[in-house]
């Protein structure tokens, strides 16, 4: 069932429909797979799926058909006609994007008739678009540019350029990210179809028909959607571009960069556009294991943050309590001074979210030399029981590509709309195309599908778990159900209560599971690198650091705050190793500038247990240096110098400690379940105090500053603006919350 | 036979024009030649102008830079109205034909490219990466 409008009118009935029904109502019986279909494209025989487009069909006879509104993601829209082809025994040419194929089918792809029907849509197109190539920054990567030299005209009977002229379209204002000219716009619709589709919201739509028609928001108003970016990848002409990168570049003068994003735990691949030593432009790259072709708005217009607030010298705090610029001799002294004259017992270090596994095991094995114990991630996880022994307790173990198996989603304490915008299109996306049911413990957030929402007690968790409510029968007779826990919840106080309880419940659908290898358990991360210092030995929270209260302490990338003065050994020494001035900088005595994640080869393991590799882009700014360099050379100073002078001899070192590492870009697998399971024993002594289930993140505003990168960003800035002045506007329809 | 009294001649016309055998092995390290001429004219840098046509031109107008300057010496300390003259630009030199000076000219300056003073151009751009500046107590 595809589940767009209007048939999500029925599925809304759906959902009236009782629980357990609508757990039970699962798919049929997948038909048995039906005869090849033989087509010839140009005369080369090719057999198909029946049910193909012509279009599909010639892709897989090697030819490419012009296209503009054709995608492979969004549904079939028809309209732009370019992609017309002759078909013997057919009247008229036909749209092959949107014709099924039939048995002997004979398609002409490059007949005199094929291609006079191209070059009259062209023609057509073309009249109605304005000559501005030269300033238009699609300019390099235009459908429309590339396909009319291709297979367009070499004149044009447009000549009124006088009376009437060419046909012009106000420009709408959608927002701080996407800027519009509409007088590009040859109405191929994909930006309507992927903001209803994929993201979400009924936002965009066509208004007026033939020559009248257009493309917007009907009434003026922001596109506020946390994936809106991809509208710009998905325009085949100039009319919607990136606001922030507004004549900076040109594509052909872009060196392009293929590296990891760290702005959520989802790991999405990018493309970074380097030009001149400066990050230009994010885009996503292809991976159909995580981000499919999209990336979220976070990732894709924070990297202006990289440019501003940055650490570029070492600052030393003088005698006043100032920072003062110093050199990086005089600061690894002023550490090396403090650490030699302190006890091992009293060194810690705390690691940030968005760190590399490499600066991670530098910390950690320096100050292991150094008789320390104390490395902790400043984001917390419940220790309680087998807590993070294993690593099946803290990864999303059914993996993002999972999503699409799963027949009944339970979200505990997560808005994985605006944690991990990727894994909610994927669960959109299976929403869609599947009898999928969700269910949400936790806040009733706008997560642009339909879901169950059951309330945000704790109670609800444990009386899952009970069999006391209706769902506990939906998750039974679920054949692929998936718990997702977020990380968020797991922040407060007797969070082992809520990663107890839902530890149960995922063994008791295991275990009584037919699919052998079915993982119900997930954990969704919001740190772009907690699994991989989980996997390095990192203890989870700061809490024990902080009970022994250390007078030397490291912090590596840690700008959350949860460190405070007031917590650690007085004039106690802390050094902050990082990249931009933010929390963590300012309570610092020592702070060494570092590189950020485009600026350095890292590893990076996703909340699935992914480890990718990041590539350096640029070069870090000023004085600033890689991290697990910067380790390296003080541990030189502090006289226990790290057995790793290159790359390779970190990665090498990563591997030994975790095989994670061992693969870069494949999930490495959990195992141990049942062991894990049977270590875990729900507390039935006294019911703990645990507050409501309800994720950090509720509405859009919270989701574009989360980390220092974004922060500092000034798109994000105005994102965040943009946002509280479309809460304002009468006609923006408020979040349903 | 003519031919070495005339080069004796001119040895002593050299001597004399150094003011001695020790000035024209010293003047050998400022000048490395050996000349001698009439003396033209000294601008307000202490550089003293000599010609003499016996010298092929390019070689038969020269300056001698004020012993003050050591052996620091370069040609953009010659004020642009006596360069008119060195470089054969004009027959006579400012002694002569004074040029007009207007309210507008500015005083001549040497070049202090390499020195302390030497102009350093600032870029206008701003910069890629802005640098945080630690919050003041």
């Amino acid at each position: 069932m595809l589940r767009l409008w209007p048939l999500r009118q029925i599925s809304r009935l759906q959902n009236a429909i009782s629980l357990t029904q609508q757990a039970c109502n699962k798919s049929s019986v997948p038909a048995p797979s039906p005869e090849l279909v033989e087509v010839f494209v140009d005369d080369k025989q090719v057999f198909v799926e029946p049910g193909t487009t012509v279009l599909q069909a010639c892709a897989a006879a090697g030819v490419e058909i012009p296209r503009f509104c054709y995608h492979d993601r969004l549904s079939i829209a028809g309209n732009c006609r370019m992609c017309l082809v002759e078909v013997e025994r057919s009247a008229k040419p036909v749209a092959s994007c949107a014709m099924p194929v039939m048995k002997g089918m004979k398609v002409k792809t490059d007949s005199p008739v094929t291609r006079k029907a191209r070059e009259g849509v062209m023609e057509f197109l073309l009249v109605n678009h304005p000559l501005d190539c030269p300033i238009c920054d699609q300019g390099g990567e235009c459908d429309l540019q590339d396909q009319s030299m291709a297979f367009g005209s070499d004149r044009s009977r447009f000549t009124d350029n006088a009376f009437t002229g060419k046909r012009a379209v106000e420009d709408k204002n959608i927002g701080p990210l996407i800027k519009t000219i509409m007088t590009r716009c040859i109405h191929c619709t994909r930006c309507i179809r992927f903001a209803s589709e994929i993201a979400g919201v009924e936002d965009l739509g066509t208004s007026g028909r033939g020559t009248e028609m257009q493309v917007g928001t009907y009434v003026e108003k922001m596109f506020k959607s946390e994936m809106s970016g991809n509208v710009i990848d998905l325009c085949p002409v100039g009319a919607l571009t990136s606001k922030p990168y507004a004549f900076t570049a040109r594509p052909w003068e872009n060196r392009r960069i293929e590296s990891v994003d760290v702005m959520d735990a989802v790991g999405s691949n990018i493309v970074v556009c380097m030009r001149s030593n400066e990050v230009m432009r994010i885009l996503p790259r292809l991976n159909e294991d995580i981000n499919e072709e999209w990336i979220s708005d976070k990732t894709r217009f924070a990297y202006d943050g990289l440019k501003r607030q940055r650490l570029t010298t070492p600052f030393v705090r003088s005698g006043t309590g100032e920072l003062v610029p110093a050199d990086w001799e005089s600061a690894f002294v002023k550490i090396a001074e403090r650490v030699n004259a302190t006890d091992g017992d009293l060194i810690a270090g705390v690691a940030g979210g968005q760190v590399d596994a490499e600066a991670l095991i530098a910390l950690k094995d320096m100050l292991n030399r150094l008789g320390s114990e104390s490395v902790c991630t400043e984001e917390k996880f419940p220790m309680t029981n087998s807590g993070i022994d294993f690593r099946s307790n803290y990864i999303m173990n059914t993996t993002i590509s999972g999503i699409e198996e799963s027949d009944l989603i339970l979200l505990v304490g997560t808005n994985p709309r605006l944690e991990a915008p990727l894994v909610n299109a994927r669960i959109r996306k299976t929403w869609i195309n599947s009898d999928l049911c969700v269910t949400v413990l936790g806040a009733p957030v706008d997560l642009s599908y339909d879901y169950q929402y059951l309330g945000d007690s704790f109670e609800l968790l444990t009386d899952i778990l009970n069999d006391k409510h209706p769902l506990a029968k939906g998750l039974k007779e679920a054949s692929k159900p998936m718990i997702i826990l977020g990380s968020a919840v797991l922040q407060g106080e007797n969070s082992g209560a809520i990663l107890d309880t839902v530890k149960s419940l995922s063994e008791k659908l295991r275990a009584g599971s037919e699919q052998e290898d079915w993982k119900v358990f997930n954990v969704l991360h919001t740190q772009a690198n907690q699994v991989g210092a989980l996997d390095l030995g990192y203890a989870p929270g700061v809490d024990a650091m902080k009970g022994s209260k250390p007078s030397v302490l490291f912090l590596l990338g840690a700008d959350a705050g949860t460190v405070k003065r007031e917590d650690l050994y007085e004039n106690a020494l802390v050094v902050y190793i990082g990249h931009h001035g933010d929390y963590g900088a300012q309570i610092a005595d020592v702070v060494l500038p570092a590189a950020a994640y485009t600026e350095k080869d890292a590893v990076y393991v996703n909340t699935e247990g992914r480890a990718q590799i990041g590539r350096q882009a640029v070069s870090p700014p000023g004085m600033a240096r890689q991290d697990w360099k910067i380790i390296r050379a003080l541990s030189e100073m502090l006289g226990v110098t790290l057995p790793y002078d290159k790359l390779s001899d970190v990665r090498a070192r990563l591997g030994e400690v975790s095989p994670t590492f061992n693969h870069a870009g494949q999930v490495e697998d959990a195992g141990f379940f049942n062991l894990s399971d049977s270590a875990t024993v729900p507390r039935k002594e006294s019911r703990p105090a645990v507050q409501p289930l309800s994720p950090a993140l509720l509405s859009l505003r919270d989701f574009y500053m989360t980390d220092p990168i974004s922060r500092a960003s000034l798109t994000m800035a105005k994102c965040v603006q943009a946002v509280d002045d479309a809460e304002k506007n009468p006609y923006s329809k408020p979040e349903q919350s | 036979m003519a031919k070495y009294i005339e080069k004796i001649s001119n040895a002593l016309k050299i001597v004399k024009h150094n003011g001695g055998i020790v000035g024209t092995y010293l003047g050998l390290y400022r000048r490395d030649d050996f000349k001698w001429g009439t003396f033209v004219g000294e601008d307000k840098y202490g550089n003293k102008y000599y010609k003499n046509d016996y010298f092929f031109m390019g070689k038969s107008r020269w300056v001698e830079y004020p012993l003050s300057v050591g052996h620091d010496y370069d040609a953009s300390q010659i004020p642009s109205e006596w360069h008119r003259w060195l470089q054969y630009i004009a027959d006579e030199p400012p002694t002569q034909l004074p040029l007009p000076h207007r309210p507008w000219m500015a005083d001549h300056t040497e070049n202090f490219s390499g020195t302390s003073r030497e102009y350093v151009p600032y870029s206008t751009t701003r910069p890629k990466v802005e640098a945080w500046v630690p919050p003041k107590k």
